[in-house]
């Protein structure tokens, strides 16, 4: 069976897959240039994103307001480059706390199995019974109400990234743990153990390397549905604050007026709707390269 | 045996039922309980009899600790969330509060209330509202679900409709323009949040086509498109998961074996690719039940349909406790036993499930 | 078998498929006025009800015992169930004469017993009404409120010889008879309450005596509500009323759009260049209040000059013409369209006198100004307004504050057990005295959030009350108003709010008001 180097190799392989598949790399590509405009915000945005121009309230796109400009006036096209920053880094760091939890979470579980398993599993259970949406309005609303942090955006970000984390862990450890479930009744790991090696040494050495590819692949569909629960917690009116602004923020200003100001909701959707589809695309293509058994694991 | 009989029965009842609540029949209690005993104790019979008595046995319990501690995490989060149910814009004088904290036993110790609370519980007491006075979360729930239940089975209902056969057609088909267009599709139906699709939706088949009505739950007419917008993410998600393992059948051995032997393409399909590749669908069930729950209060709120998910979020912030917990419950409930059934039927079909 | 499976799994759901919707209870359009009222009434019993929604149904089925007359804008009270009233002993005893011949629906007489059976319940303890505060001016009101008084005769309510309501105050109070305007204040029959228990509000239980009767009441869907042919007034002009409960505006406007909706009461400040000319678009100028808090208790605003710098500084001109709507600038506390109301008082913005005001208050160097936060409630047009006076702020001021919003029961917990330096809040009118608005501002008032306390506020405010005079009132309330505004300034008034309303083209004679009360009654068709 597959032993750490073989892994390594297997990632290398996986990426050659990659890169011949024309709408993987496009959308990398596309993933990329969202990337770069979130980051070079400051520079490249024509206007501050929280300046507001009474005099050109709800304009129209034109050559000064590429986009147009909101109900405050203040400028579409800024507000969505800045907005890219913050949903960005919503989806992206979310992913890496569930990740996180998640990998150790399940892999404690998978590991030790009997009673701390079944006890660790029935909390999963729970996590996953409850519905999402009251134990998210709950945990933001809760978070928000307690003074740690007193920059108010940070916190309304901090609760944001904490909900969502917290309701999104739970399927990676899921899958970490029936893979580790997996590996330990394979000859490779069964051999190492009969040599005495440490369980942590056999997680990490052995087991972990070769969960990389599921994990990269769920990691890629766990960005784009968390810029979508951004939006949805953004509908419910537990967003962040105003006037710092996201796709979901600017995508729920929007929604109300497609009559009478198309262009409020027509570029933050068509921002969203780009990002969702470039990382779904990445996603179909990882999981492809790393491993076509995986196919639709993870829906 | 009972397979035989049970399988045709529940889809009977349940076909009946879908059919004549799109044309506004009144359906009565009794056949959406004779529809719950058939399809739940059908499927504990069903697995009983193929020897794993204990298997469920234990989940039941689990499931009931589940749901308890679910109860309990619940009532806790609520008291720690700040606000109060009789906050109000116009601030009440001290007399009056201590009215409402008699009544409703607001100044009793928080565990002396999760008691009280508990008891009533098990006597399947679920409290009275704060919000809506005199009410009963029972009798708000009862009435509120049929609108949401109504509207979820069309949501999934539509969404198998369209995703299984995509993606077939898009499995057996690997690599051609239909499978590029299916997928592309169904991965356009999982990147726009429903409440950027339904205005969308409204505006074309409402105000240019004016094939629909905009909201409101009255008719067919009003049920189309709420159910469109909602069947669309997990259509595409069943119709990606279809594909994926049908791909999956038809690389495996017993399929080539079964072209090698030279059995047309049409019966390999239907009788073998289809049936094993639904497996996989099938467990994805739950969490699509999950998904179209959450999905539903921006279809509610948006087409002003009087469902249950609008109280689900209302009632938080009305700080309502005896409805939030109540929602809440069901909720988890329905998801519970959604889970316990698709473990069932699993362990049924594929007796290695129970390890894990 | 296995495909069975698939379709099985659906079937979870299925367990329990809905029941059907009505279509439109066999009403005829032609004959029906369609209102959509936001969202489901949380109760229908006018004791307990405390929202617009619920008081929108109720005003409509229910009689009180004092109405206004809508038609005027001042809207003097007229005669409802009562015929005619007259105050004794410097207006502390208020002595009722009840209209004659009046009938419940169910055809018993309307006597005076009933009007003593509804304040009955509603001080009950047990009933545990919000607005039971509503009666405690009552002599030994409050005492039996708090369960201190357990015989109801001896709170300051009877039945004379003549059949007349007598009501004992504990103290004068000119403005009395417009508290019985109030739902909370009206009669009620104790027997369907007591046959009934909770479900006495349900269509086939409940007793009233407006121009409409319940009909249906299909939770967060319908009501519906039929003329009532026992009414003794001029009966209702159409059949029928059929409400809706949809909360998102939106799809109220598409509705409305679509032409299934005669009457829409909300429409967002962006939407209404779109509306604006259209001939059902009214404007309703509403007896409300937008103002901002110090809390006096804590620096930077224990000091009156920087309270003074603040409410200089802002435009409220730009505030409004930012919102759009109608909405009426304000200085004073009292609202447009109220007595008492007065265009000139209050601090007017000045921006040079207002940064002249902070360096006097010690603030010469802006950077030693403490950091402060304008706290709200989550809402669109609270943040926009907010965000506004943050720009004139650090325009005019040079101070940069910070706007911060929480959720509404969040925000209000943060009011009463930790007030916020600087903060939002609104007062909408129950009743149209100024005493409603001038009371929020007294020592004892739960609804003053800023910690200020002013003897001198506290005795205008009483004397103005107990007066029977009107322009005496009107010139403590001026004195009063100008303490509060100008002198002392805890709060910065901004701006009174507007009501859009979208009517189909077929309504007529509906009753505009600033009190926003729906009455239905006259409404006719074209």
């Amino acid at each position: 069976m597959k032993t750490k180097q073989e892994g390594r190799s297997l990632q290398e392989e996986a990426l050659e897959k990659l890169r011949k598949n024309p709408v993987a790399v496009w959308s990398a590509i596309l993933i990329v240039f969202i990337c770069a405009v979130a980051l070079l915000a400051p520079w490249i945005s024509p206007y501050p994103f929280d300046e507001q121009y009474l005099d050109q309230v709800l304009a129209k796109p034109d050559a000064r307001h590429w986009f147009g400009t909101d109900s405050l006036g203040r400028d579409m096209l800024s507000r969505l480059i800045y907005g890219a920053r913050i949903s960005m880094a919503v989806g992206v760091i979310t992913a890496l706390i569930s990740l996180v939890i998640g990998t150790i979470y399940g892999a404690v579980a998978g590991w030790f199995g009997g009673f701390v398993d079944s006890g660790m599993m029935r909390i999963v259970d729970i996590l996953d019974s409850i519905p999402s949406l009251v134990l998210l309005i709950l945990v933001k609303l809760i978070f928000d109400s307690v003074d740690i942090i007193s920059n108010p955006e940070l916190k309304a970000l901090t609760g944001m990234l904490l909900a969502l984390s917290l309701v999104s862990w739970v399927s990676l450890a899921r899958v970490v743990r029936g893979q580790i479930l997996q590996m330990k009744q394979m000859a490779y790991v069964e051999a190492a153990r009969a040599m005495g090696a440490s369980g942590l040494r056999i997680v990490s050495q052995h087991i972990l390397p070769n969960i990389v590819g599921p994990v990269i692949v769920l990691l890629t569909f766990q960005i784009p549905s968390n810029i979508l629960s951004e939006s949805f917690l953004s509908f419910l009116g537990l967003g962040l604050q105003p006037p710092f602004s996201s796709w979901g923020v600017l995508a729920n200003d929007g929604w109300r007026s497609l009559k009478s100001y198309p262009h409020l909701m027509i570029s933050p959707g068509i921002a969203i709707f780009m990002a969702m589809l470039a990382f779904n695309l990445l996603g179909d293509g990882l999981r492809d390269a790393f491993d076509p058994q995986m196919r639709g694991r993870s829906g | 045996m009972i397979a035989r009989a049970w399988g045709p029965a529940v889809l009977g009842l349940f076909v009946l039922a879908v059919v004549m609540s799109f044309f506004n029949f009144e359906i009565s209690k009794w056949q959406w309980m004779l529809n719950g005993v058939v399809f739940f104790g059908g499927a504990v019979v069903f697995t009983i009899s193929r020897g794993m008595t204990f298997f469920v046995v234990k989940r039941l319990f689990e499931t009931v600790f589940v749901v308890w501690m679910i109860a309990s995490l619940t009532f806790i989060l609520l008291r720690v969330l700040p606000g109060g149910p009789f906050d109000s814009e116009k601030a009440l004088p001290p007399e009056v509060l201590a009215n409402l904290a008699k009544k409703y036993h607001l100044n009793d110790s928080v565990p002396k209330q999760y008691l009280d609370y508990m008891v009533d519980l098990l006597h399947g007491d679920l409290g009275q509202s704060y919000k809506y006075i005199g009410r009963d979360t029972s009798a708000i729930i009862a009435e509120s679900l049929p609108s949401s239940v109504q509207l979820g089975i069309y949501a999934l209902l539509i969404s198998y409709i369209v995703g299984i056969p995509a993606g077939v057609l898009a499995g057996w088909k690997q690599g051609s323009k239909t499978d590029f267009a299916a997928m592309f599709l169904a991965i356009s139906g999982v990147s726009l949040p429903s409440f950027l699709m339904a205005p969308i939706f409204i505006m074309v088949f409402c105000f240019w086509l004016g094939w629909f009505e905009p909201a409101l739950w009255e008719g067919p007419g009003y049920y189309v498109l709420p159910m469109v917008v909602l069947g669309l993410r997990p259509a595409a998600v069943i119709a990606r998961l279809t594909r994926a393992s049908v791909l999956e059948v038809i690389h495996s051995d017993y399929i080539r074996t079964a072209k090698a032997k030279g059995l047309d393409s049409r019966t390999i399909l239907f009788k073998h690719v289809l049936r094993n590749s639904l497996i996989p669908v099938l467990t994805l069930s739950g969490p699509l039940a999950a998904g179209v729950l959450t999905g539903s209060f921006v279809i509610e709120q948006i087409f002003a349909i009087p469902g249950i998910a609008k109280h689900l979020v209302l009632s938080v912030t009305n700080r309502d406790y005896p409805l939030i917990l109540g929602t809440t419950l069901l909720f988890s409930v329905m998801l519970v036993i959604a889970n316990l059934v698709t473990d069932f039927l699993m362990a049924v079909i594929d007796p290695r499930v129970k390890m894990i | 078998m296995r495909l069975m499976v698939v379709m099985v799994l659906v079937a979870l759901t299925a367990a329990c498929t809905g029941k059907s919707s009505h279509l439109e209870y066999g009403l005829d359009v032609k004959e029906t006025m369609r209102v959509n009222l936001l969202s489901e009434p949380p109760t229908l019993d006018w004791s307990k009800a405390t929202d617009t929604t619920s008081a929108t149904v109720i005003f409509n089925i229910m009689e009180t015992l004092v109405n206004y007359n809508l038609a005027d804008p001042e809207l003097p009270p007229i005669p409802g169930l009562a015929t005619d009233w007259t105050a004794s002993e410097g207006a502390r005893i208020w002595t009722f004469n009840l209209r004659k011949g009046v009938k419940w629906t169910d055809g018993t007489e309307f006597i005076g017993q009933h009007v003593v059976d509804g304040w009955e319940r509603m001080l009950n303890p047990a009933t545990a009404s919000e607005y039971a505060y509503f009666l405690f001016p009552v002599k030994n009101a409050k005492a039996f409120n708090a369960g201190k008084i357990k015989d109801f005769k001896e709170v300051g309510i009877k039945i004379n010889d003549q059949g007349q309501v007598v009501v004992e105050l504990e103290k004068p109070m000119g403005y009395f008879p417009l508290l019985l305007t109030h739902h909370s204040t009206c009669p009620i029959r104790k027997d369907t309450v007591a046959k009934f228990g909770d479900k006495w509000t349900d269509p086939k239980n409940i007793q009233t005596l407006g121009a409409y009767a319940l009909k249906v009441w299909d939770h967060d869907k319908n009501i519906v509500l039929e003329r009532n042919e026992n009414y003794y007034g001029e009966k209702a002009k159409i059949k029928n009323v059929l409400a809706y409960m949809i909360n998102e505006y939106s799809t109220a406007l598409n509705l409305f759009e679509s032409g299934k909706l005669d009457f829409q009461e909300t429409i967002p400040f962006k939407e209404l260049p779109q509306y604006k000319n259209r001939p059902g678009f009214h404007s309703v100028p509403s007896l409300s209040l937008w103002y901002m808090g110090f809390n006096v208790r804590k620096p930077p605003f224990n000091d009156v000059k920087v309270r003074k710098a603040f409410s200089l500084a802002v435009n409220r001109k730009q505030v409004t013409d930012l919102l759009n709507g109608g909405h009426t600038p304000l200085t004073s506390w009292v609202p447009l369209g109220m007595f008492g109301y007065e265009k000139e008082i209050g601090t007017k913005f000045d921006a040079a006198k207002a940064a002249a005001m902070l360096d006097e208050a010690g603030y010469k160097d802006r950077t030693k100004f403490p950091k402060v936060s304008l706290a709200l409630n989550t809402n669109e047009n609270h943040q926009r307004v907010a965000e506004n006076v943050q720009a004139q702020l650090k325009k005019n001021l040079g101070i940069d504050i910070q706007v911060v919003n929480e959720e509404w029961k969040v925000y209000l917990n943060r009011l009463h057990n930790d007030t916020p330096s600087l903060f939002r809040m609104g007062w909408l009118a129950d009743f149209p005295d100024p005493d409603n608005f001038m009371n929020v501002m007294t020592s004892y008032s739960d609804n003053n959030y800023t910690g200020w306390k002013n003897k001198h506020y506290d005795e205008l405010i009483e004397a103005a009350a107990s007066s029977l005079d009107k322009e005496k009132r009107r010139e403590i309330y001026k004195e009063a108003q100008k303490l509060l505004t100008e002198t002392e300034v805890p709060v910065v008034p901004v701006f009174s709010d507007v009501r859009p309303i979208l009517l189909s083209e077929r309504v007529q004679n509906f009753p505009l008001n600033s009190i926003n009360r729906w009455i239905l009654k006259g409404v006719s068709f074209k």
